[in-house]
This record gives C-alpha cells, structure tokens and sequence, in this order.
C-alpha cells in the first residue's frame, strides 16, 4: 500500500509537470495523460494498476539531480535492460555525455546505480525517475595505472642521468655515483617495470571507469614524490648507508624478495576463480610467497610495504620514508576495508588472521 | 589573515543558529547546541581571551603614551600576544571536539598561520621586531580578536549588543587588509636576515639525503597569500556580504579538496630544490 501511494505521488507530480508539454505532443502522449488520469483517481482501479505494471516496455524520465529538470524520456525499455542499456539509450538522446559519464540514482543524493542492475529490479512502476549527475571525463582504469606507473620510471631515470639543467655539472664530475645509486636505480626502474607488466598482462580490471580528477591526482602524487626522493639520492652529495653494505646489501635482498612476493600474490588475486563476484577466497599454494595467506588477508599490500621499507633502509633517504608512511597508512586503510568484506562474506574465515601486518593490524 | 574572515563569518553563522535554537524548546536547544557544561567552558574561554587581547591592547595604548612614538612598540606586549595568540590553538581542538561548529581545516590554518607569523618569523628573527609592518598586524589582530572574542561571549549568552555585531562585519574591511599588509611586510622584511643566517636551513651533505630552506619556503608562503587575498577582489561596503559569502565555498574547496596538499607537496619540493641551486 506505501510503495502504491509513492508511486501514485510521483504519477500526480509528472501531471503537473508533464501537463503543458502533454498538450503540444501526438496521440501516444494523450494515451498515457490518459491513462494516468485513470490511475490517480485512486486505489478504486487497483485492477487497471496491477494490467498497467505487467507491461513489458517501461518509460525512464530522467532529471537533472541538481536542478531536478527533466533531461529527456528514455522509452521502449524493456524489463531485463539493464542499467548500462539506459545509459546507451540516453547517450543516443544527448550525445554530449557518454555512457561511463553517465551517473544514475533513484532518489536525490542515494548511490549511483551499477551497470549490471536490471530495470525491473528497481521499478516501482512503468514509469521511471532517475536523477542524473555529469560525473566528468572518465579515464580507463588500465590508463590511470599506466599513466601512473610509467612516469616514475621515467622521472627517475632523468635524475639519474644527472642532466645539467638539475644539478651542477662541476658537482657532477667531482662526485661520481656511490654503487648504491646504481642498485637503487636498479631496484626503483625493477619496481615500476614490473607494475606497468602486471598492469598490461597479469591485472583483471574491473569494467568502471575512473573520474579524470582521480587521474590527475594519482599522477601528482606518484610523478611529485619520485621527482623529490629521485633528486636526493642521485644528488652529487648524496651520502650513502651509516651502516655502509651490510645495510645496503641486507636491503637490497629484502627488497628483492618483497618484489617477487608481491607479484606472485598479485597472480594469484588475478587468477579467474579469485576475481569477480563469486570469487571464492584465495588460498596459499605451494609456492612459499603465497603462504603469507596464512597469515594476513592483503599480503599483496604486505609485501608492498615491505618494498617500500626496503628502499628506504637502503638509500637513507627522508623523503623515501616519507612516501613509504604515506604509502602504509593508505594501504592500511584499503586492507582493513577489504578484511571487512573477507570477514562478512566467508563465513568459514578465520577470525585470528590481520589485515595487512601479521599479528598487529 | 584571509581565513581568519572565512573562519570569522562560519563562527558567526555557529553563534547565530545558536540563538535561533534558543527561540525554540529548551529540548531543541539543548541538541542542536553544545551542552550547558561545554557552553560555561566556552564562556569562560571567550571571556579570557577578550580580556587577554584587551591587555594586549591597554599595553600597545600605555607604551605609545609613555614613549611618544609608535616604534618599537612590539617589545611591551611581546609576551602576552605570543601566549593569547598560541592560547587560541585551543580553538583546533573546540572544533576537533564538536563543541564549536566550525571547520577543522579551517581553523587550523587561520590558528597555525598566525602561531607560524608570531614564532617563526617575528619571534626568530629579531631584527623585524622593530619594524612598523609588525606594528601593523599586532594592531589589526588586537582589535579583531577583541570584537571575535567579546561577539562569541554574547552570542553564548544569547544576548548580542548591536555595536558588537557592526563592528564584528564593518572593520573588517579595514582590519582585513591591514593585517594582511603587515604580514607580509613582516615576512619580506625577515628574508635577508634568514638567509644571511641560514635560519632553521638543512644543507646536504647529511645521513638522512634531505634539505630544506626556509628563505625559499617563506618566499613561497608570501606567494600563497595572493590566490587568497585575490577572492576578495575590491574591498567597499556595498560588496562586503557578497565578499563574505564568497569566502566560503572558496576556502572550503581550496582547503579540504585533496588538490591543495599535492600544491603544498609541489611547493615543499620546489623550496627543497631551490634550497641547494642558491647554495652551489
């Protein structure tokens, strides 16, 4: 009886609104005036309601979720379209904004609706309102990783080089590079090689978009951050390691092997019965690095941090401490969130294992 | 200070709803405002810092009389401003709290801008103490904080003389740019003598491959002041509210969107950078 009065509501609503546009349209438009004026008389017709629902087409008006103007009329939907069809349909109608920029909700300020949602799945009738929000250019999740990836290896490179336009040429030839900025360089170019690999042949993205804001941050951050650890240790006086190469050496191989560790977990993650919607949750194999496992929910993120920590035990360098903070408090974040979801969706988890640090977090 | 007036005019909006909640049930009241205890504690925070700025202000009066001229005036209330105006990071927390309804973000960067000014700056290098710009802000400050504080102190009470509410909203536009004048002269008179002495400077070589130089960042910090003071394009009376609304949606994007620490994060490996280019 509520979800019939809320319909009956909005029905009234489009008659005022839609009632001077009814006038300047065709016979169908009176049709529907029609029938609607049938269907606000009241619950008497609860018959001609319950015929009205069972139609197989539905009719989307689509607002603009700020000024609650109406965009335009989606119809001749049928009940198994989906979101993502909608979408394409108002594409056609307003060609200005594409489908991936498109952002649907059912009620002012509730979540965005996905995809892969069928219409009939969140009708109340055979008419439809949704309100419409321009969520800006959209990037391709695998171009964001890319763009991202791809300019630390090339920024470091570029002050590894020592052009003159960064530091002093004098300096450069009176202070050779320490063997440690070459393993660096080494270790840093290994890093970001592997992630631009994995993003092309190993990751399953997932089939959203991101917004073009997202990207512009992620590559200020990335790009801003080796630019500032990359000028300091391939500084002219950069001064090595206080403990020399026992520290470097130690570092080196932990790094290596956090590297190794990271990439066999992360194809693991991409195998197909791990990914998507019936994922059933990764297990440890008979590979040795993937027995993290056993021990924290995210160890992708564990051995990621162990990366980072290396690096910076390695070259001694504040701003790498810094970045590698800032990088475990944000995958931290994401590894606690994901443990959530482990937790609540496998109920036979084990409620001892940590999220990200084994035994702490 | 800009964010002092984005601040200033949230506060007001807080005090005003206050009231506004006062007209309604006490039950009302009592959940839209902080509790009786949080009010008392605020009351009695307000009262002493109006009393604290008025000393501050008594002192600037009683010094000028006894020297007959406006100079070095900064010496004879050097103490208690550095206390009241470190005193108002109390204010960070207020609002960290809840029991004030303003923005963290913004209070924080109208607080530690004002803490940075008074310690970093006038504090660290004595030779801008007896500069008139200091002279400048010290003054716009004084009688800013008197109005904010006594204004907040009404509101509490419910009870908001109209003297206190026009002057809370009319010598801003005076006070405003003043103080942001003597800020600036201050920070630009300081710049020879912070390089000269390499003032709270990092140079490598050093074991943790880091610099920094504070000539540089405080070269920066006077440039972000413009994108600041230029929302408030021409100051006159007939544009004072539109000015006031303008502030914030500004600063509330400037400073809570993410884009404004990766400009900090620039800006730091700018100065960082330079630091070493000056040096070699």
């Amino acid at each position: 009886m509520f979800k019939r009065h809320k319909s009956l509501e909005r029905k009234r609503e489009l008659l005022f609104q839609g009632l001077p546009q009814f006038t300047m349209k065709n016979n169908t438009r009176n049709f529907h005036s029609l029938s609607q004026l049938v269907l606000s008389a009241g619950p008497l017709k609860t018959t001609t309601a319950v015929k009205h629902s069972k139609t197989t087409h539905f009719e989307i008006e689509i607002l603009d979720a700020h000024t609650r103007k109406q965009i335009c009329i989606v119809d001749k939907v049928t009940q198994t379209s989906t979101i993502y069809d909608v979408k394409q349909k108002f594409h056609k109608a307003c060609p200005k904004w594409y489908p991936s920029r498109i952002g649907l909700q059912l009620e002012y300020g509730g979540p965005y609706l996905k995809d892969y949602i069928t219409i009939q799945s969140v009708a109340a009738s055979s008419i439809i309102t949704l309100y419409f929000t321009d969520l800006g250019q959209q990037v391709g999740w695998t171009t964001v990783f890319l763009a991202e990836y791809s300019g630390p290896l090339l920024i470091y490179l570029l002050f590894y080089l020592r052009s003159s336009y960064i530091y002093d040429v004098k300096e450069s030839f009176r202070w050779p590079r320490h063997t440690v900025v070459h393993l660096a360089c080494f270790c840093h170019c290994i890093h970001y090689i592997r992630l631009l690999l994995e993003t092309l042949f190993v990751h399953k993205v997932s089939t959203g978009h991101s917004p073009m804001k997202n990207l512009i941050k992620g590559c200020a951050f990335y790009w801003g951050f080796t630019s500032w650890m990359a000028y300091y240790i391939n500084h002219p006086r950069y001064t090595p390691p206080s403990f020399g190469n026992r520290q470097i050496i130690v570092s080196a191989i932990n790094f290596l092997m956090c590297e190794a560790g990271n990439h066999f977990i992360n194809t693991v993650l991409a195998h197909p019965s791990h990914t998507g919607s019936n994922a059933c949750f990764p297990s440890p194999t008979y590979n040795p690095f993937t027995w993290m496992f056993f021990l924290v929910s995210c160890p992708n993120y564990t051995y990621e941090i162990g990366t980072w920590i290396s690096f910076t035990i390695m070259t001694q360098t504040l701003p790498v401490g810094i970045f590698t903070m800032l990088m475990t408090i944000q995958m931290s974040l994401w590894a606690r969130k994901k443990h959530k979801i482990y937790r609540k969706k496998f109920n036979s988890y084990v409620h001892r294992k940590s999220a990200i640090i084994p035994f702490i977090l | 200070m800009a964010a002092a007036a984005a601040t200033a005019t949230t506060k007001g909006n807080g005090g005003g709803s206050g009231r506004a909640g006062a007209g309604d049930s006490s039950g009302s009241r009592k959940k839209k405002g902080p509790g009786p205890v949080a009010t008392a504690y605020l009351v009695i925070y307000n009262v002493v810092m109006t009393a604290g700025w008025l000393v501050i202000a008594v002192g600037l009066v009683r010094a000028y009389l006894a020297k007959g001229s406006y100079h070095s005036l900064y010496y004879s209330i050097e103490k208690p401003l550095k206390f009241f105006q470190t005193g108002a990071l109390l204010e960070i927390l207020h609002c960290a709290i809840g029991i004030v309804p303003s923005s963290v973000v913004l209070t924080s960067f109208q607080v530690m801008s004002r803490v940075f000014l008074i310690w970093a700056v006038t504090h660290s290098v004595k030779e801008v103490q007896s500069e008139d710009s200091v002279l400048l802000f010290v003054i716009a400050w004084t009688i800013t904080e008197i109005i904010r504080y006594s204004f907040y102190t009404f509101s509490l009470l419910n009870h908001l003389p109209y003297i206190i509410k026009w002057a809370r909203y009319t010598l801003f536009i005076v006070l405003y740019p003043m103080g942001v004048t003597g800020e600036l002269l201050t920070i630009y008179a300081a710049l020879p003598y912070v390089r000269q002495a390499g003032l709270y400077s990092i140079s490598l070589p050093n074991k943790y491959n880091f610099s920094f130089d504070y000539h540089a960042f405080l070269i920066l910090v006077m440039i972000s002041y413009i994108p600041l003071s230029s929302t408030h394009g021409g100051l006159c009376p007939l544009t004072v509210m539109a000015v006031k609304i303008q502030c914030l949606p500004f600063y509330h994007m400037r400073l809570s969107s993410a884009e404004g620490s990766n400009v900090s994060l620039r800006l730091l490996l700018h100065c960082c950078h330079q630091s070493l280019d000056e040096k070699e």
